[in-house]
């Protein structure tokens, strides 16, 4: 819901990710982290919701 | 007999018996086209009360503020004021002995702006009536008539409940319900633009909220004790009132109601920078439905709230 709403007021799909990893499910955490840091260095840096943008 | 007359009757009845100690109900306003809510608690007051379209307050708001005082408040509900009782109820934030509902059908609202434009200044209210397509007021500088679908408060031309959902008395007759199958229409429009035009859009609109708060304090469903607006320690939002912030404010505002909002459009109506506000909400509801096949919250009694309960078969789009 939250990420759906995000993207509805223009964060760029994937700026927001949520995942759900079990304590014992070390592969998929590091992965995910992959998936995510790959994602966001395409994305470039937030434009939106910044302190220096007044 | 009248709406208005039969209205002063249940109301004296109601304060006579001593069934209540307090209705509310909406009063003619200072000007011709607005109405305010008056607290009438003898039965010599209740010549105060008034009905027509110019009824657009939730009265259901101010339930919250009487629900630690001794005795019984009766309130005047429109339908959409009718899913906020309910809501109410369903949160335990009232009980339901306390209070006595008077329903009345109503046929939409009117933008008072939109009338007050039209009509001469300083001229008064004689009838209102209400003539399927369009509502004709009568005033003391001549009769004017007013076509609802250019004339009607946003929110009332995708009415879902017309009817009070929940009423102890119900006065005036039940109105046909409609479906509309574009009550989302302005949301799937917006949604499908990219997600430039979208942050472009919003900022816009961010951009204007002087974070009065107006849209909080209106809300029926922000019930909570200490806001998180207000709180200090921590300060969850910054009272800086700049793009950023205003982002901040207004996704956590619409997210705290999620589940719970009943789109009476409240919040929309009252924001001085006209901020659409109910598109925000709209999309919740919106997403709601195609996610977890929710109806509006407070279209009736005891539906759970979908993001306050867990099902097996709930999406899990973040596992």
């Amino acid at each position: 819901m939250l990420k759906r709403l995000l993207e509805y007021v223009g964060f760029e799909p994937g700026r927001f990710q949520a995942r759900w990893i079990s304590g014992s499910e070390g592969a998929k955490f590091t992965t995910t982290i992959k998936d995510m840091t790959e994602k966001i260095k395409s994305l470039g840096p937030n434009k939106k919701m910044r302190d220096d943008i007044v | 007999m009248d709406v208005i007359q039969q209205l002063r009757e249940q109301a004296k009845k109601l304060l006579e018996e001593k069934k209540v100690d307090l209705v509310i109900g909406f009063g003619q306003g200072t000007e011709l086209a607005r109405t305010t809510p008056v607290f009438i608690d003898s039965p010599e007051g209740v010549s105060a009360l008034t009905w027509g379209p110019f009824c657009a307050n939730n009265l259901a708001k101010y339930l919250t503020d009487y629900k630690n005082a001794e005795g019984n408040v009766a309130v005047v509900v429109k339908g959409c004021d009718a899913r906020s009782v309910i809501r109410l109820l369903d949160d335990n934030q009232i009980s339901r002995d306390k209070v006595v509902v008077i329903g009345v059908p109503c046929p939409g609202q009117l933008e008072w702006q939109k009338v007050a434009a039209e009509v001469k200044p300083g001229a008064s209210l004689k009838e209102t009536a209400d003539n399927g397509e369009s509502f004709s007021v009568k005033t003391d500088a001549g009769d004017y008539s007013f076509n609802k679908k250019d004339y009607m408060l946003h929110r009332c031309l995708v009415c879902e409940n017309p009817n009070p959902v929940i009423a102890d008395i119900t006065i005036g007759k039940e109105l046909p319900v409609k479906t509309y199958e574009e009550r989302f229409a302005e949301v799937s429009e917006l949604e499908q633009k990219s997600t430039e035009d979208k942050s472009a859009y919003w900022d816009k609109q961010f951009s204007r909220c002087l974070r009065c708060y107006a849209c909080r304090n209106v809300c029926s469903v922000c019930t909570c004790q200490i806001c998180v607006f207000d709180q200090m320690l921590p300060m969850w939002v910054s009272k800086r009132t700049n793009l950023s912030e205003n982002t901040m404010f207004h996704i956590t505002r619409a997210f705290h109601v999620a589940g719970r909002c009943v789109d009476c459009g409240e919040c929309d109506r009252v924001c001085p920078m006209d901020i659409p506000l109910r598109k925000l909400n709209q999309k919740i509801h919106k997403d709601l439905g195609d996610l977890f096949d929710s109806p509006t919250p407070g279209s009736k009694p005891g539906i759970p709230s979908a993001l306050g309960e867990f099902s097996p078969g709930d999406p899990e789009e973040f596992m």
